[in-house]
């Protein structure tokens, strides 16, 4: 009955989920209601998650999903309410300064160029090979075995991280 | 009777190819069939559920519960949703619209999403996925901007506290949660939920995990903010938390959502913890629900026996007590698989 | 051991989970009262004396009533009794202060009405009370005109046998006298009537008498009339 040689349903998906991405990215940037972006920023990190897991690589999608629209994007939300101090539809306004404009102009212009031409100058060769089954084991095996030593110092710096912010919040007392 | 559901499936997928139909878009076909049967049986399965709490909570407290509709008041249910329905959909006119609308719209989305995974009986499950626990456990993060969205957009103080309540429980109960259910991970050497049921043919992990199992039912509680840590709706302190302004079909979508997270992670505890679809005698598809349902019972048991805690009570409970005891166990489980294979035991 | 509690807890609760339930099926079934249930506030309007203690007993003046003093008797009669039930607190004062036990509380609590107005209940003086009085005259009535009738019966047998001596007592002249015994004898009617006056009204009866003789007197002068014509 139909017939999808050059658009199959995974490119249809494939638009769908970009779509999502793209306007929840325009969103965060162009609602004047800075609340509205935070939550635009959800939808956009929801589509990336949508995107990993179209790539076949489920566990970055679900982890993307639990870190990031889950954990960081509230944690935005809870920073903007803090923060608000003014009526929540002009929190958000596009910036009166020249220079300003000027600079955010020029390195939105670089990027697109850059990955226009990254994307346009690369062979994209067809790969034979299926997707990993067991890409949890895989990824776990690299971060524990291969680069451990990086993986853990991430950790600490994490943790070292967070005795600081906890040190800035509460102070230290002096005996 | 035991592939029943499956067999289904495999004949309305052979029918739609003699239709001419793609088998991709059978597929696809099929999968829809399968969401509607999936909201169907939520939403009918929340009726009844509706019901059983009333009915379980009177009993615990020697009353008889709805005794009217029908027999054994099961039609109560019916009715308030009937009632529900007509009643008027109130915006409050300081609300951010927008927001106030779609927070019970995704509530209800991302409740639903938690059962693509859950294996439903022997190959019966929405997709097979390989990180399936992981999914579900994501998924059901997500639950925390739905309700952040209808303390804000609510702008009300009492939304607005219930919000940040809930945020902060069920962030704090996430990590507990999803610790408990590394030990299990850790032994069935997979986040397939089919694997796991399928590694506990001859043992169920309630009885390896015994400790996995109690953070887990915990955690649970608090992500599902159920009595005894329902402070984030606390009727009495906070009039409703975030579904304070909230009215009719809007109030209850999220009253639905409530029941349908009470019901994925009851399904995810028999699955994990009980043995999922195995049993004996009965078909694979009876023996989760009723393990499900037994679950259930367990959480209104203890929502009805304890009073509400303090938060700050709840948050440490959280950090100095879950996390460590959980962690704890990893390591216990760790060191049991290490003894196991060094014994050759496994 | 910590969480002990918990369990305990948990345990009670499942106790009473198979319990019978203590719930009471109202308008199906009505509850079980106790004997000295307090409930709606009846008054006996026969017993009532009239006599005020229900209402001084009241703390917050539900009752009252309305008397009237009748003309030959000291007792006061009871026209109307009232219970504005809305402000009873049910603190049974009226009941133990009556002397008469016309107040007691039954076991009817569903005591609400659609208006204000209902709920306070007038009792008037029933109709069958002042009937029942009459009635209780009516027979001492009989027994006086029975008493009468024997006293005229006696009368009678009096006149009948010795008329001279009592009609004496209401006819001066001896002829009147002969001329009256004489009809009696000759008509019993007469003779019931002036016993029946005598025993009534003794001036009436000498009237009548003396009318009868008048009478008797004109019909034998015409007779001789007639005898010589």
């Amino acid at each position: 009955m139909f017939e999808f040689s050059a658009f199959s349903l995974y490119d249809a998906a494939f638009l769908a989920i970009g779509g999502v991405t793209i306007l929840g990215a325009l969103g965060v940037v162009l609602f004047r209601n800075i609340i509205y972006s935070a939550l635009s920023l959800v939808f956009t990190m929801l589509g990336v998650a949508a995107i990993y897991f179209q790539l076949n690589a489920g566990f970055l999608g679900a982890i993307q999903i639990l870190v990031y629209a889950g954990a960081i994007s509230v944690l935005i939300i809870f920073a903007v309410m803090l923060l608000m101090n003014k009526e929540a539809r002009r929190t958000n306004l596009p910036t009166t300064r020249t220079k300003a404009w000027f600079a955010g102009g020029t390195i939105t212009v670089m990027m697109l160029a850059s990955i226009i031409a990254a994307v346009g100058f690369s062979e994209w060769p067809k790969t034979a090979l299926q997707g990993v089954d067991n890409s949890v084991g895989m990824l776990a095996e690299l971060m524990l075995g291969d680069y451990v030593i990086a993986f853990e110092a991430a950790a600490i710096l994490l943790l070292v991280a967070v005795i600081g912010a906890i040190i800035l919040a509460k102070g230290v007392e002096n005996k | 009777m035991e592939h029943l559901f499956t067999n289904l499936a495999t004949a309305l997928t052979g029918w739609m190819i003699t239709l001419g139909l793609s088998p991709v878009w059978a597929d696809v076909i099929l999968l829809l069939v399968k969401w509607i049967i999936i909201i169907t049986i939520i939403t009918l399965n929340i009726i009844i559920l509706i019901w059983l709490e009333r009915k379980v909570s009177a009993f615990f407290q020697e009353r008889l519960g709805p005794n009217r509709l029908g027999p054994f008041g099961i039609f109560q249910t019916i009715a308030d949703a009937i009632k529900l329905l007509t009643k008027e959909d109130i915006v409050p006119s300081a609300a951010d619209k927008l927001i106030f609308k779609t927070a019970p719209m995704f509530f209800i989305v991302v409740a639903v999403m938690l059962y693509t995974v859950i294996p439903m009986g022997q190959g019966m499950e929405v997709i097979n996925l390989n990180i399936g626990l992981l999914f579900f456990i994501s998924m059901g993060s997500l639950s925390t901007i739905a309700l952040l969205m209808a303390g804000w957009g609510s702008d009300n103080k009492w939304s607005l506290m219930g919000a940040v309540r809930s945020v902060a429980q069920m962030i704090s109960y996430e990590i507990p949660l999803a610790f408990s259910l590394l030990g299990v991970v850790m032994i069935s050497g997979s986040l397939n939920l089919q694997d796991i049921v399928a590694a506990q043919d001859n043992i169920w992990f309630v009885i390896l995990q015994p400790i996995a199992f109690l953070t887990y039912f915990i955690a649970a509680t608090a992500e599902l903010n159920r009595g005894p840590f329902d402070m984030p709706e606390a009727e009495q302190e906070l009039t409703g938390g975030a579904y304070t302004e909230y009215t009719g079909m809007r109030w209850a979508l999220f009253f639905l959502a409530e029941y349908t997270n009470l019901v994925a992670v009851s399904a995810l505890m028999a699955t994990v913890f009980l043995g999922g679809w195995q049993g004996p005698w009965l078909p694979s598809w009876l023996w989760i629900i009723i393990k499900t349902y037994g679950v259930i019972l367990v959480f209104f048991w203890v929502k009805w026996t304890f009073p509400r805690i303090r938060m700050d009570h709840l948050m440490s409970f959280s950090w100095k007590v879950l996390v460590p005891v959980s962690l704890g166990n990893i390591l216990l489980t760790g060191a049991g698989i290490y003894f196991c294979q060094w014994m050759g035991w496994c | 051991m910590n969480g002990q509690g918990l369990i305990k807890g948990l345990g009670i609760t499942l106790k009473h989970f198979f319990q019978k339930e203590i719930t009471e099926q109202y308008p199906d079934v009505m509850p079980e009262l106790a004997t000295r249930f307090r409930g709606c506030l009846q008054f006996e309007f026969e017993k009532c004396i009239a006599c005020g203690i229900c209402v001084n007993s009241c703390p917050n003046n539900v009752l009252s009533f309305e008397t009237e003093k009748s003309e030959n008797s000291k007792k006061k009669k009871l026209l109307s009794y009232t219970i504005d039930f809305q402000y009873c607190m049910f603190c049974n004062l009226c009941v133990e202060g009556c002397p008469k036990d016309c107040l007691h509380f039954d076991h009817d609590f569903e005591l609400s009405t659609f208006s204000r107005d209902d709920i306070k209940r007038v009792y008037l003086r029933p109709a069958e009370m002042d009937e029942e009085k009459e009635a209780d005259a009516a027979p001492v009535q009989d027994e006086q005109e029975s008493k009468e009738q024997k006293q005229i019966d006696a009368m009678l047998k009096a006149l009948q046998k010795n008329p001279q001596k009592i009609l004496a007592k209401m006819l001066e002249q001896e002829e009147d006298i002969g001329i009256l015994s004489e009809l009696m004898q000759s008509n019993e009617k007469t003779a019931g009537k002036i016993a029946e006056l005598l025993v009534k009204d003794k001036e009436k009866a000498a009237k009548v008498a003396a009318g009868f003789v008048t009478k008797e007197k004109k019909n034998r002068l015409q007779a001789e009339k007639g005898g010589e014509e």
